[in-house]
């Protein structure tokens, strides 16, 4: 039966070319926007190199510090957070490792006089074994390095490139924000929208040019906290928030606040936080995330939608002596809306088919533009289902009201030709 | 013949109803893309109140927040300042919080005559009128001994002297920031001077209120800039700025700092503030695309269902350019319909002032390319298919079943 309908469906697409054209137009840039949307999504959240355990792995993202009066929200202090995560692994067993890792930021060489802007992370030596970077020399520093505030740096390859040539860095030394390092490895560049992960240098926080830094509650740190599994969270989630309430009794200024907030959020929850708590950050919230993504998702297509309605009915017209035959031999209502929804859903399938092909035409002209630092942005598996999804709701949502129009034709007017 | 107009659209209302409503769906995209536009461009004719001319950032990133910081580092922040305006290349150097063009911005709001007024702030030296060219327009800028009052001077900007004061004199009134629980109260502030409208993010961010402190270099309760301004002598090379980098590290080994020049920061504002815009519009100029494609087709469609009326029309004596107008007309009409909607809709923005920053002359300007772009694209879709039906034969129509 779907057989047949397909059958139709592709005779129908065959008949009237410009029709066809126009529908498959709309359908494709439709998904070409939603599935640029997605792949940029999905590079920001999904699991991937090097987050690869993105999916079991909590972090102390931006935390706030509060009195009745006054609040401040950043980033957490380096205090707070060495503080919270003492003896964690060893108390709580869930919990695999942490890591605490700076806010990168620019920081600047000169070579031969011309300014060079690295992006610049400090982190300690967990972080390279939470986080599943490539490295095409060297290896990592470790936790030992970071102890004894050794001036070692793992680079990306693009500053390899710009710092040496392109010639193996390893043993090496590079000049900057006004230290010395000695290059140990060198890692396969890391999407900016990798937000833990990204930098161009990465040194251990030790090397840190003064130490106040130790004490500060708020400052430009985070932590990440790889758990055993996702079944860990809420118990890793209710240490976290206790751990911080305890933190508040060392507060380095208690004349000016006297509670933190903040908690243990996966990522999308990280940005709901920020999002939609601005001052209380009391509560991580990421179904809101979810449903202001997929709410902006429905308002994009409304106009596509109402645009291949009106297509769709202007096609019914076309096909009315078709749809008289039919109803006069007997079909019913009903198998009319299964066809024409049918059809409608096979229709938007080959023209996500072909939004597919210039999504990734769009994705790879975005990456080599250099609009996004060492973007890698493409269609996965992922990215390809949710594309998949996006187009059959699409087909329904605009085949539905066509097809209960169509299946409402009287057969006898429409064997005449006769308009709805 | 409107009446009519309006006759023959409702004996097909189904059909007319859903093309209303495209067009009132693709007039809210353009009037959102539009107003955008309009709002950057609206803000890249006002004046900005500086100029940045062979000026250069020296940022100061000491890793900590406002709130802490030591009678040390406030003194070597001074020295700092001092050692940069020894330099032969350097014409004048200020200090202060927040610079021009960056994304972070220092806010405060206060009761002023009982109303609230929101502000921008910024913690400055003496020498920031000449660095950033200043044009005072009334009262006096910062001077020598200003730091020695019992209270702080501050000069203030045309925007929030309009908006706190009115048509008041601005000069000698005090204001009085709320200063919370257990905090040291920051000395009493009083307006010297007020400088033109000054719009620190830069051309296109809107017109705002803005405030500068003056900052008291040798008061150890006020906190280190983060930020010096230096304006270097033209014909400065870029090598420049690593000679003043290793000596700004000299002076505080413990800060991290980094020298740019302010256009540089100016192009990264603009991309910022402009790549949203031309997201939207790219996927607007698609959709709109895709909307004139599928009303050339249903149209066309539509016409072809009709070509027996219009055959009798012929048939009774209706030149083709009669039909052909019939058409456009009838197309203009549902366009009308769905643009009366969609202006219906948007005209609450400013009755019940939903967003701030769209101004009159924003939304006036949006209203009217969304119309005008809506009409051409309408019109333009319907000149093919009414070209095709009325090149119908009246014979041929009348027959066609």
């Amino acid at each position: 039966m779907i057989k047949n309908y397909l059958k139709v469906a592709l005779k129908v697409l065959g008949r009237r070319k410009f029709f066809t054209f126009i529908s498959l137009f709309g359908i494709s840039v439709t998904l070409v926007v939603l599935m640029v949307a997605t792949a940029l999504l999905d590079q920001v959240f999904a699991p991937e190199a090097p987050e690869v355990h993105g999916d079991r792995t909590l972090g102390i993202y931006q935390v706030g510090l509060r009195s009745e009066q006054i609040a401040y929200t950043g980033f957490a202090g380096y205090g707070l957070l060495d503080r919270v995560l003492r003896n964690l692994t060893t108390e709580v067993p869930a919990v695999e490792r942490t890591s605490i890792l700076s806010v990168q930021s620019t920081a600047i060489s000169y070579l031969d006089g011309k300014r060079v802007e690295s992006w610049f992370k400090r982190t300690d030596g967990e972080f390279w074994r939470i986080l599943d970077f490539q490295f095409l020399e060297g290896q990592p520093f470790s936790q030992d390095d970071e102890k004894n505030g050794h001036h070692v740096a793992v680079i990306n390859a693009s500053t390899r490139d710009r710092f040496f040539g392109g010639k193996p860095a390893v043993g090496k030394t590079i000049a900057i924000d006004g230290q010395t390092f000695r290059v140990v490895g060198v890692v396969k560049d890391v999407p900016v929208l990798r937000v833990v992960a990204f930098s161009d240098v990465w040194v251990p926080i030790s090397t840190f040019k003064s130490s106040t830094y130790r004490k500060d509650y708020i400052g430009n740190f985070m932590a990440i906290l790889l758990a055993r599994s996702r079944a860990d969270f809420p118990a890793i989630r209710s240490e976290v928030a206790a751990r911080l309430k305890a933190a508040e009794a060392g507060i380095p200024n208690p004349e000016m606040y006297k509670w933190i907030f903040g908690g243990a959020d996966t990522l999308l929850g990280a940005f709901s936080r920020v999002l939609f708590s601005t001052n209380s950050l009391a509560d991580s919230h990421p179904e809101r995330l979810l449903g202001v993504f997929l709410l902006l998702m429905m308002l994009f297509m409304i106009l596509p939608t109402v645009n291949l309605v009106n297509i769709n009915l202007s096609r019914i017209l076309d096909r009315s002596s078709e749809i008289g035959v039919r109803k006069a031999f007997g079909a019913s209502s009903w198998t009319l809306v299964g066809q024409f929804v049918v059809e409608n859903v096979f229709l938007t399938l080959i023209g996500a088919g072909i939004g597919l092909i210039l999504a990734a035409a769009v994705l790879s002209t975005l990456n080599a533009s250099g609009a996004i630092p060492y973007s890698d942005l493409h269609l996965n598996g992922r990215v390809f289902l949710y594309g998949l999804g996006i187009a059959l709701f699409f087909g329904l949502f605009s085949g539905v009201y066509p097809a209960w129009r169509m299946s409402k034709l009287h057969p006898v007017q429409a064997l005449r030709g006769r308009q709805v | 013949m409107i009446r009519h107009l309006f006759k023959l659209v409702w004996n097909r209302k189904r059909t007319s109803a859903l093309l209303i409503l495209e067009i009132f769906f693709s007039f809210l995209v353009v009037f959102v893309v539009a107003t955008l536009g309009m709002y950057c461009w609206d803000n890249y004719k006002r004046p900005l109140g500086f100029s940045i001319k062979n000026v250069w950032q020296l940022r100061i990133e000491t890793k900590k927040s406002d709130d802490q910081h030591t009678p040390e580092e406030s003194a070597t922040f001074a020295r700092l300042l001092k050692e940069v305006k020894s330099f032969d290349a350097i014409e004048s150097a200020a200090g202060a919080m927040g610079a021009p063009y960056e994304f972070g911005q220092y806010q405060s709001g206060m009761t002023i005559h009982h109303h609230d007024v929101t502000m921008e702030f910024n913690e400055v030296t003496p020498e920031l009128k000449d660095v950033l060219g200043l044009r005072l327009v009334a009262g006096r800028w910062f001077q020598e001994g200003d730091e020695k009052l019992s209270w702080l001077p501050v000069v203030i900007d045309r925007d929030l002297a309009r908006d706190a004061f009115g048509g008041q004199e601005a000069i000698g009134q005090r204001l009085d920031e709320p200063a919370p629980d257990g905090m040291k109260p920051k000395p009493g502030m009083r307006v010297i001077g007020v400088v033109d409208d000054f719009r620190r993010a830069g051309e296109l961010s809107g017109p705002g209120n803005y405030r500068f402190d003056l900052k008291r270099l040798g008061n150890p309760d006020d906190r280190p800039g983060r930020i010096i301004l230096v304006k270097v002598r033209s014909g400065t090379p870029a090598s420049f700025e690593e000679t003043l980098m290793a000596r700004a590290q000299g002076v505080a080994p413990e800060w991290s700092f980094e020298v740019k020049p302010l256009t540089q920061l100016r192009e990264s504002a603009f991309r910022l503030r402009l790549t949203p815009l031309i997201v939207g519009g790219i996927v607007a100029f698609f959709l709109l695309l895709m909307v004139g494609l599928g009303l050339i087709g249903v149209l066309w469609q539509n016409l072809l269902q009709r070509t027996r009326e219009i055959g009798l029309r012929r048939a009774t004596g209706a030149s083709r350019a009669e039909v052909h107008r019939q058409v456009v007309m009838e197309q203009i009409l549902l366009t009308t319909l769905g643009v009366f909607l969609g202006t219906v809709l948007v005209a609450q923005i400013p009755i019940l002032d939903l967003i701030g920053f769209v101004s009159g002359r924003v939304f006036a300007g949006g209203l009217l390319v969304a119309m005008v772009s809506i009409y051409l694209l309408s019109i333009l879709c319907a000149l093919y298919p009414s070209a095709m039906a009325a090149r119908v034969q009246p014979a041929d129509a009348l027959r066609y079943e």
